[in-house]
């Protein structure tokens, strides 16, 4: 099986090989993508859609069903890990956990967290809404957020930070932004376009066309957001406590 | 000038202080002296380098370069909280796990402990 497994992949390989063969070169200036796709999207990116940051517009314009499946990944990752590690009242594990007790001792961390988690929040909102603009946008937000739910379970402690965002929002924040994604694109195909083609939600929103694309590039953003924030929490907690979701780190 | 000279002490004393770190990390002997340099030499380093920084931004005095000031005394006072927040963070658990002190004579010692036994709980199967 195993030898069967090895020749499989051996053959995999060099197909693969075969068929890179036939690529244009690295930095090809001839190539295809480089004198069709490339000079379109810098030169009718910011006329289409009136966002200046080219690589918002490609993400979340031009290949946005392959950014809705990247969050439909981390999504799946979220409820894998769910699937392997969490514990119901049926299926109790039997990892050994070293949980150090420190109650009263966490003073200095938790003045820190104070001063810190607002901050870095308002900041992961900021880079969520300044993907337009600057580097940035619902990943790189999100996973700010997430960071500063992660942190607050470190610097107090896991009950405490899962008393704050309960399991059961977690799992609704984690299926809803994916959802949020999803119902930009249907609208947008209800409106009679194309799947994901903002164009359609011109009329919802009483902007023009080229406005429309940058409020559904925003949209899309924040779902995105609210997914990678959620799947950070979740992943955290389900690991944090090898499942128990009880008491952790 | 005399702008520039204050600037110069300032980032060169920054430098001075992050060679000092790097030296204190690599040969000290234990995990908390070790750790105590890195938490005391890159704060303060940072701090001062990023304090001529600032003063260098200001030389010529308008909005842009202000707001470029505010952004860099913002990354000094996080980092003034984070970084002996995390060395805190860091010693404390290596005290819990019972790391090793280093002593003269040569032999580690057990670090003392003020928590009792109990504090750790190993725990099975619920």
């Amino acid at each position: 099986m195993k030898q069967l497994t090895f020749i499989i992949l051996i053959v995999c390989a060099l197909l693969m090989l075969k068929a890179a063969a036939d690529l244009p070169d690295w930095a090809d200036p001839a190539s295809p993508a480089s004198t069709h796709l490339s000079p379109d999207f810098l030169e009718q990116g910011y006329v289409e859609t009136a966002t200046p940051n080219i690589v918002t517009v490609v993400l979340a314009d031009y290949r946005s069903y392959d950014t809705m499946f990247e969050a439909v990944v981390v999504f799946a990752a979220a409820l894998i890990v769910m699937v392997i590690l969490r514990h119901t009242p049926r299926k109790r594990g039997k990892t050994i956990l070293y949980r150090p007790k420190r109650e009263g001792r966490d003073t200095i961390l938790q003045g820190a967290a104070q001063l810190i988690i607002p901050v870095m929040q308002i900041f992961a909102l900021y880079v969520v809404g300044h993907g337009h603009y600057s580097p940035g946008g619902g990943f790189q937000g999100g996973v700010i957020f997430g960071a500063s739910f992660i942190l607050i379970a470190l610097c107090f402690n896991l009950r405490f930070a899962i008393q704050r965002f309960r399991e059961q929002g977690v799992l609704v924040c984690v299926a809803g932004g994916v959802l949020l994604y999803a119902a930009i694109g249907a609208i947008c195909q209800v409106m009679g376009y194309n799947f994901l083609g903002y164009t359609g939600l011109a009329s919802i929103l009483g902007a023009s066309d080229v406005m429309a694309r940058s409020y559904g590039i925003l949209a899309v953003e924040v779902g995105v957001g609210i997914t990678v924030m959620s799947v950070m929490v979740s992943l955290y907690y389900d690991l944090a406590s090898s499942g128990d979701l009880d008491e952790g780190l | 000038m005399l702008l520039n000279t204050v600037v110069i002490i300032l980032m060169c004393s920054g430098l001075v202080l992050f060679l000092a770190t790097t030296v204190g990390l690599l040969r000290f002997p234990d995990f908390y002296s070790r750790v105590h340099a890195a938490g005391k030499g890159d704060t303060l380093s940072t701090a001062l380098l990023l304090a001529g920084l600032i003063l260098y931004m200001l030389r010529d005095f308008n909005g842009e370069t202000l707001l470029t000031a505010v952004k860099l005394s913002l990354i000094v006072f996080f980092v003034f909280i984070a970084s002996p927040t995390a060395t805190h963070a860091i010693i404390d658990a290596g005290y819990e796990a019972r790391v090793p002190y280093w002593s003269k004579t040569g032999e580690k010692t057990d670090a003392e402990h003020s928590i009792p036994d109990e504090s750790v709980e190993h725990r099975e199967n619920r």
